[in-house]
């Protein structure tokens, strides 16, 4: 680690060729080739979203939704979230291949970790603020339609979670009250599954007769049904509410899988590796 | 005299400029473990400017993803392999 | 006189945004440790994100693109068209930081599982132990 190496040509040729782009770059942008006055306008496709995202007097393209950005997300564009959900959870089954998950015999720490956890003033603020969390991400998740958030940000929050509670309280707390991978990995294809079925459904009710399309929210002109967008005092915007959910479930149960299987200690590993 | 939208401007000018210190010095550390703390500050000055440019989605999205979901898997990383990066 | 501050200050963010671009290439082509290409890898992503929103923010007198109330009137639609920011960049951007998150903890895994069959994790090292 006290020896110095002398760096060889080669990353000197690289370090002048990264300074040399970016100095004709900047040469670019200051002679306005890429336009570098803000605008005060947007673009009309904006507009259209911007108009027609809940428009009750003209209710031929509405999204019933007040929040652009989530009737974009699950209605306008509702394919690239489909093709980003499939990315993501093939992402998850890659990672949990590569490490190999031991057998059940193997994987119970209980000789191995000692399960003390921290000190006690660490395990009682860490309890409120498990509290504070899992309250704060389902109202994320269950809002997601009417203020800022959404499915996957909220199960994002949701993970951090357990990950608190692995830490502060150990492994063998959570092993011991039966949180463990057998049991989150068929929540995350109840989730996923959910997702298809709504994206899906709708395609498979063309096949007897009705008019209708794939991820399809509210009746257009020329396909005559849909959800409905709100029963009573709770304003549902049609599936958009459902596809939050689901979503929230299958990204909270992905990263706590991720996280349970991180935490396995190296011996473990060494004796199934045949080291 | 000094109108909203130049204020605007001028914090978003304070974050991007601490956005490209802490990244220099993440790059430039040899301990691993700091390297981690320089990309969890990068990734909230870099939510700031968002919140700062009107979109509170992606703000909520960021600051889950940057400080929770990165700093904890590089951890786990550097706790089974080394610590320290030659020269 | 505020408009010329106004440009030199836009102009002075494509310099920062350019400077972060060159850092992070800097960090993946030149360090020899795996995790720290990870880490610049990351940086490179969340610049680029940026990028994409600086491209639908409007200038003067901007609001948030959601609407505040479930019943608006024809006049209040009208306004909120004149004055909202873009929506459509940030509903790409959402995706772009899914995708960009699920492949770094992919490749996190793969990097701790290269360590244990190689014993190291410097590139230049691990080239010359071939399988």
């Amino acid at each position: 680690m006290g020896v110095i190496v002398k760096r060889p040509y080669s990353e000197v040729v690289i370090g002048l060729g990264v300074a040399l782009l970016l100095v004709l770059t900047l040469f670019a942008v200051i002679a306005g080739a890429t336009g570098f006055t803000p605008k005060e306008d947007i673009r009309p496709l904006a507009k259209f979203y911007l108009y027609y995202a809940i428009n009750w007097h003209e209710k031929k393209y509405w999204a019933a939704s007040p929040e652009a950005v989530n009737s974009m997300v699950w209605d306008y564009r509702g394919y690239d979230t489909l093709y980003e959900t499939s990315v993501f959870f093939l992402a998850i089954i890659g990672a949990i291949a590569v490490f190999r998950i031991p057998k059940v015999k193997d994987v119970f720490t209980k000789g191995i970790l000692s399960g003390k956890g921290l000190s006690l003033i660490v395990k009682t603020i860490t309890k409120l603020v498990i509290a504070f969390v899992l309250i704060v991400s389902i109202a994320i998740a269950v809002h997601g339609n009417l203020t800022p958030g959404g499915g996957f940000q909220a199960g994002s929050a949701i993970s951090i979670a357990t990950l608190l509670a692995i830490a502060a309280f150990s492994r063998i707390f959570l092993e011991e009250r039966k949180i463990t991978t057998k049991l989150m990995l068929p929540i995350r294809v109840l989730g996923v599954l959910g997702i298809g079925l709504l994206a899906l459904g709708p395609g498979l009710i063309a096949l007897s007769g009705v008019t209708s399309f794939v991820i399809q929210n509210q009746p257009k002109p020329w396909a005559n049904w849909g959800f409905i967008p709100g029963i009573g005092p709770f304003w549902l915007s049609g599936n958009q509410f459902f596809y939050n959910f689901c979503e929230f479930v299958a990204v909270g149960a992905g990263f706590t899988v991720i996280y349970l299987i991180f935490s396995i200690p190296e011996l473990i590993y060494k004796k199934v590796l045949g080291k | 005299m000094i109108e909203p939208t130049l204020i605007t401007e001028i914090l978003l000018a304070f974050a991007l400029t601490l956005a490209l210190i802490f990244a220099y010095l993440a790059i430039r550390e040899r301990d691993l473990i700091k390297a981690v703390v320089f990309s969890a500050l990068q990734s909230v000055a870099f939510a700031y400017a968002y919140y700062l440019l009107f979109a509170p989605d992606i703000v909520l999205a960021y600051i889950a993803v940057g400080v929770g979901i990165y700093s904890i898997l590089l951890i786990y990383g550097v706790s089974k392999t080394e610590r320290y990066e030659e020269v | 006189m505020t408009s010329m501050i106004s440009q030199a200050l836009w102009i002075y963010f494509y310099i920062t945004l350019i400077g972060l671009i060159a850092v992070s290439v800097y960090g993946i082509v030149v360090r020899p440790n795996l995790l720290k290409k990870i880490i610049a890898l990351s940086i490179l992503g969340d610049t680029a994100n940026t990028f994409i929103i600086f491209l639908g923010f409007r200038r003067g007198g901007a609001a948030v693109p959601i609407f505040p109330s479930i019943k608006p009137t024809l006049e209040e639609l009208l306004w909120f068209k004149e004055t909202a920011v873009d929506p459509l960049p940030q509903c790409l951007v959402i995706t772009a930081i899914v995708i960009n998150m699920s492949v770094t903890a992919f490749l996190i895994a793969l990097a701790i599982q290269l360590y244990r069959l190689y014993g190291t994790l410097d590139v230049r090292k691990a080239v010359r132990l071939r399988g």
